[in-house]
This record gives structure tokens, sequence and C-alpha cells, in this order.
């Protein structure tokens, strides 16, 4: 019932929009026997391109476990994960990290800069993975700092910068290689409530300007932002919702 | 990523942890340094000994009483040389110039109040010739000393200055064993070598030795230690080891091709040869320890390396999720460890070489700079930081980017 429901919902936004992500009957258990957790416990949705989707959930909820599927950062023990209408599960190590190289923009609450690099450096290190000349890193490099505010600050090391101002450059840095999708773990997790109304200012107009974004978080003003929320609970999809405003019933 | 980006990358890691970095590199710099120092001064050690023995005469030949064999086994080896032998290969051997017999002593030279223990050489007049021995002042004893048992000594340089402070030796008595002899010459500074110094030695006529003090006489004439011939030139040396061989074993009977000889005829390229194999021994001796510096170095690399992959998680995990494959990982950690070692070998090589010019300029080992023992260290410490690299390397590739994304 509850997968019928999240089909339903995300067809009433468009059918023509390509599926970044689509979730099939997908299962994640741990350990064995007694000790079997179902982190996940067949779940299916769908998120289609240029949607801004939050992922809510207490902890152990299963919405990190999902979010990892997600990223191609883990494998499922069973269903299929399609991510830009590719399947992914059962991939290769080696080839899931060429998925997560140009498919996916991670974004961390700890930012997860490099302090031995510079912004650019730091920005450019997506594509030096994905063997783009030298040349050609530094320009796109500029222009993903220049789209989040952060020109002024190429040469920067993370050290030298506040907590907001890391953040854009991280999410310079997931924007670089064109992904299909941004995935956002707790993005304002560290920062004060000024930034953070900022850095979500800067999610959404990314969204606007047509980027998919995905975003885990147990904060509610912050999924308010987004356009969709699916609530995990135990492994499964509680809620599904177009709104904000339906959460809060 | 390319190559040429995980060099940048590794030396950037590097260079932003400089202290850790300089303290890995410790190990592999002092071991590459003293591969190329004990190798080069084991080199040097070897070039000396050479020069020594050139300085001695290539054209030299030395007969020995006794083989090799039975010096080992028994003290005394019987059937000595005697003088006669040496005056039948000065007079029947062609490729022979010049030939010296030798008895060796040591005796206590007193001259008034000053006294020194001295290696005693008697021989005749052509050792001079045959062992290149220069005389400063005076004069060597000639053939008609040796005829006539004269009581007159050549001295080193050392005992001149030592039984005469003041004054010249020359005309002076030395008194050995109650005898007392008349200096007629002081032999030039020569220094120590292989144990003997030349210019602690008292020389002095064969017969009047054998006669005086050893007294040592076999029936068949003086006994001597050993005879000292020099050939005609260098390229008669072998020719002229073979006659001598044959005239002695026709004069001690040993004419059956199996027995045993009662003498051996020792060429210095034989000499040579051997003091070649003992310093070159020696020297791999000195690279072996030296080398095993450069194993510890290798083991502190991997041991940082750990230390550095535990300590990077956090970074391991976001270049994983950002796209990093397994095989990057291995290929950046690596890198790291290779750059270490061979910047550590490169250093190493420096003061090695640094070493070498220095030792070089103060002591008479010319220590010899090796291409070869260099390109060795350096090779070596690549393939150490290679060896020692791969596994922390594996275990960085090998992590979870969720579990390493975690850790923070």
């Amino acid at each position: 019932m509850i997968t019928t429901n999240a089909i339903a919902s995300t067809s009433q936004i468009s059918d023509s929009r390509r599926e970044i992500v689509r979730l099939e009957n997908v299962c994640k258990y741990y350990g064995q026997g007694d000790t079997l957790v179902k982190a996940l416990d067949d779940v299916s949705f769908v998120i289609k391109e240029g949607e801004y989707c939050a992922i809510m959930g207490a902890s152990g909820s299963g919405k990190s476990t999902c979010m990892n599927i997600i990223g191609c950062l883990d494998s499922t023990t069973s269903g299929q994960y399609f991510l830009d209408e590719q399947d992914v599960s059962g991939m290769e190590e080696s080839d899931l990290a060429h998925v997560r190289n140009l498919k996916i923009g991670f974004i961390f609450q700890q930012y997860h800069l490099l302090p031995q690099l510079s912004a650019m450096e730091n920005v450019m290190l997506p594509m030096a993975y994905a063997n783009v000349k030298p040349k050609e890193q530094k320009d796109r490099a500029a222009a993903a700092l220049e789209r989040v505010a952060m020109g002024h600050r190429l040469n920067n090391r993370p050290n030298q910068m506040s907590g907001g101002q890391q953040q854009r450059v991280a999410i310079a840095r997931a924007i670089v290689n064109n992904p299909v999708m941004l995935l956002a773990d707790e993005p304002t997790g560290a920062l004060d409530s000024h930034t953070t109304e900022e850095v979500m200012e800067l999610f959404g107009e990314l969204n606007t300007s047509g980027i998919t974004v995905i975003m885990v978080t147990h904060e509610a003003d912050v999924a308010r932002n987004t356009h969709r929320i699916i609530l995990f609970r135990d492994g499964h999809i509680m809620n599904d919702c177009l709104s904000p405003s339906e959460l809060n019933r | 990523m390319d190559t040429w980006e995980s060099f940048r990358m590794a030396g950037k890691t590097l260079a932003a942890n400089r202290l850790r970095s300089t303290l890995t590199m410790l190990g592999i710099i002092i071991g590459n340094a003293s591969v190329i120092l004990m190798v080069g001064v084991g080199q040097g050690a070897q070039k000396y000994a050479a020069q020594q023995f050139q300085s001695l005469g290539t054209d030299v030949i030395f007969v020995i009483t006794g083989t090799d064999n039975a010096r080992r086994n028994v003290i005394a080896p019987p059937n000595r040389l005697v003088l006669a032998d040496a005056e039948a290969i000065a007079t029947q051997v062609p490729t022979v110039r010049s030939v010296a017999a030798q008895i060796n002593g040591s005796e206590l030279a007193i001259a008034g109040n000053n006294t020194k223990r001295a290696t005693l050489i008697g021989t005749t007049e052509t050792y001079a010739i045959v062992r290149n021995a220069e005389v400063s002042t005076g004069r060597f004893f000639n053939a008609e000393d040796v005829k006539r048992n004269s009581r007159v000594v050549t001295v080193g340089a050392a005992i001149a200055k030592e039984l005469f402070p003041q004054g010249t030796a020359i005309g002076q008595t030395v008194r050995m064993r109650g005898t007392s002899y008349e200096v007629i010459g002081i032999m030039s500074e020569k220094g120590a070598f292989l144990g003997t110094n030349q210019d602690d030695t008292i020389f002095m006529p064969i017969t009047t030795m054998s006669s005086r003090l050893t007294g040592k006489t076999s029936p068949y004439g003086v006994a001597v230690a050993v005879i000292n011939v020099s050939a005609t030139s260098n390229a008669n040396v072998d020719a002229a080891q073979f006659q001598i061989s044959n005239l002695l074993r026709l004069r001690h009977r040993t004419s059956d091709v199996n027995a045993d000889d009662t003498f051996t005829v020792r060429t210095q390229q034989d000499a040579l040869e051997i003091v070649g194999n003992i310093t070159g021994a020696l020297t791999i001796m000195l690279a072996a320890i030296a080398g095993i510096s450069l194993l510890v170095g290798g083991i502190g690399i991997m041991n940082i390396m750990l230390v550095s992959v535990t300590e990077r998680t956090s970074e391991i995990g976001l270049r994983k999720a950002i796209g990093a494959s397994p095989s990057d990982i291995l290929t950046q950690f690596t890198i790291e460890a290779v750059i270490l070692s061979l910047l550590g070998g490169a250093i190493g090589t420096g003061i090695g070489v640094g070493g070498i010019l220095l030792i070089a300029a103060v002591s008479p080992l010319q220590a010899g700079v090796s291409v070869g023992a260099i390109s060795l260290a350096v090779g070596v410490s690549g393939g150490i930081g290679l060896f020692f690299g791969i596994f922390p390397a594996r275990q960085a590739s090998r992590l979870d980017p969720i579990v390493a994304l975690r850790s923070i």
C-alpha cells in the first residue's frame, strides 16, 4: 500500500521527467538469525529530475541506510536500485566509484574539505578523479565557486574560512561535475541558524536552476524548505507527502 | 586520476605534514648514507691496500718455506729453504733480475740509555733493489759486508729517531744481545703496512745475523724464511714463478709430480688477490650492516604510513565518496611512500657522498663514490618504499567509505 502511495504521489508532479532515483522493493538486512536487523524492508519510491526532497526519520529509522544506498556507498540485500535509469545494484566497487564521481554530488555535515588543499583545489578534486584536463578543472572550479558566492576565496585553506563558507565550498565541490543529484547529509547540522538559512537559500537556488536535491535531515525547519518529504520509521516509508504542511498533520 | 596528478597530490599531503615526513625519511636517509659511505670506505681500503702492494713493486715474487697447508697444520714446516736455494735461483733462473734471501727476528736494541724492541731482518745487499727500499742517509750494507759477516746495520727511520734522539745515528753503535753493531745507514720513512713497519726494522747482513743472533742453520746451510725475487719484467713474473718452482722442486727432490711442494712461490699478484678478497668481504659485510639500517628505515615508513591511514580515515572516506576508486587510493598512498623513500634515498646519497669526499680529504683512504652503490641504494630505497608502502595503501583502499566518513 505504501509502495503504491509513493509511486502515485510522484506521478502527480509530472510523468515526462526523467527518473533520477528509482528504488524497487529494496531491502537491507544486517546480521543473521536472532540478531537480524531489517534496516530497510521492502522500500520503493521514485525521485524525478528537478525534485527537492527531504528524507526524514528518527535515528534507527533507516534513513541513513537509505541515503547510503541512494549514494551508491552501500549495496542492497535484495531489490533493485536505478540511478538515472541505470541499474547500479550489484555493481563492482570501482564502477560504483565512477558512478558516484559523475552522478552524485555529496554534501556532509562536517563539510569534509581536505585541510591541505585550497578551496579551488578542493573543488577540483572530483574532476581530478574524472580525468578532466587541468586547465578545464581550474575554469570549472572557479565557475562553481562563483556560483556559490565564494569566488573571492579561491586560494583560502578551509581553516581560513567560516563554517558557512566551508559548506559553500563543499557545495561547489558537489556541483562541479554536473551530477544528476545532490545528496546532502544533515548539511546544516554544524551551522548556526543564520548560516543555515543562507545555505538553505543556496540549495533552493540550485534546485530552481534545475538540480535535483535530496536532503537527509531530522530538523523539521530544514525539511520545511523542501518540496517533498519522505518519512522513515522502522525500515519502512511511513509517509511520503508533497508539502511540509501535510507532515504536520 | 592520472599519475602526474597523483604525484602532485602526494607531494602536497607530504608537504602539509613536514615534520612527520622528515622524521619518516630519516630512517631511509641514515640507511642510504651509511650504505654509500660504508661501500665507499670499503672500496677505498681496497684501493689503498692495492696501492701499497704496488709500491712494493709488482714484479716481486716471494718464495716462502712450506705450503699454505703445511703452515696451517705444522708449527715449523720442515725442509727449509736455505741460502743456497737463493743463490741457485739467482744464477740458474734466466727471468730473474735479482734475489734477496731473508731471515726474520726480533731483538731488543740498546744505544746508550735508549732501548727499543725492533724487528730484525737479515738479508743480502740486493734486498734494497728487490724490495724498493730506499736509504735516506748513509748506505745499505754491500756485498762485501755480507761476505765478511760485518757487524753493520741499516736502521729504520723510527729506530734512528728513538735510539739516537740527538744528533745523527750514522757511525754510532747499537747493541743487541751483547754485540755492538755500527749504524751505516738510515732507511727512508715508509709507514706501517699489513702489520710490518719498515720504520721499526733493523737490517743487517744475513751472514752476520745467522752467525751471531739466530744461529738457525740447517744441514744444507743457512736457513732462510723468505727469498725475495724480482723478475726481469712484469711480463716475466709468471714465467719466473714457474721456473723457480721447477728449480726448487729439483733441489728439494720433490720431482714426483704429485708430491706436495715444500715451499710456496707467491707473486705480488697473488698477494693482491688475497688482500682484494679480504677487503672485498669486508666491504660486503659493511654494506650488509648498513643495509639493515635501510631495512629498519623501510619498516619506519610502513609504520608511519599505517598511522597515517588510521589518521586520515575520513579523508579516504571523502575521496571515495566523490569518486576515488580503490585503485586510486592504493596509488595515492603507495606514491606517498615511494616519494618519502626516494627523497630520503636522494638526501641520504648526498650525505653519503659528502662523507666520502670528507674522508678522502682528511685520510689516505681514497674512498670512491661508486655509481653502482648509489644506484643500488636509491633503487633499494625506492623498492623499500614500494614494498613497505603497499601494505598500508591496501589497508586504505579497502576502507568502507561509510565507516570512513563516519569517523570524524
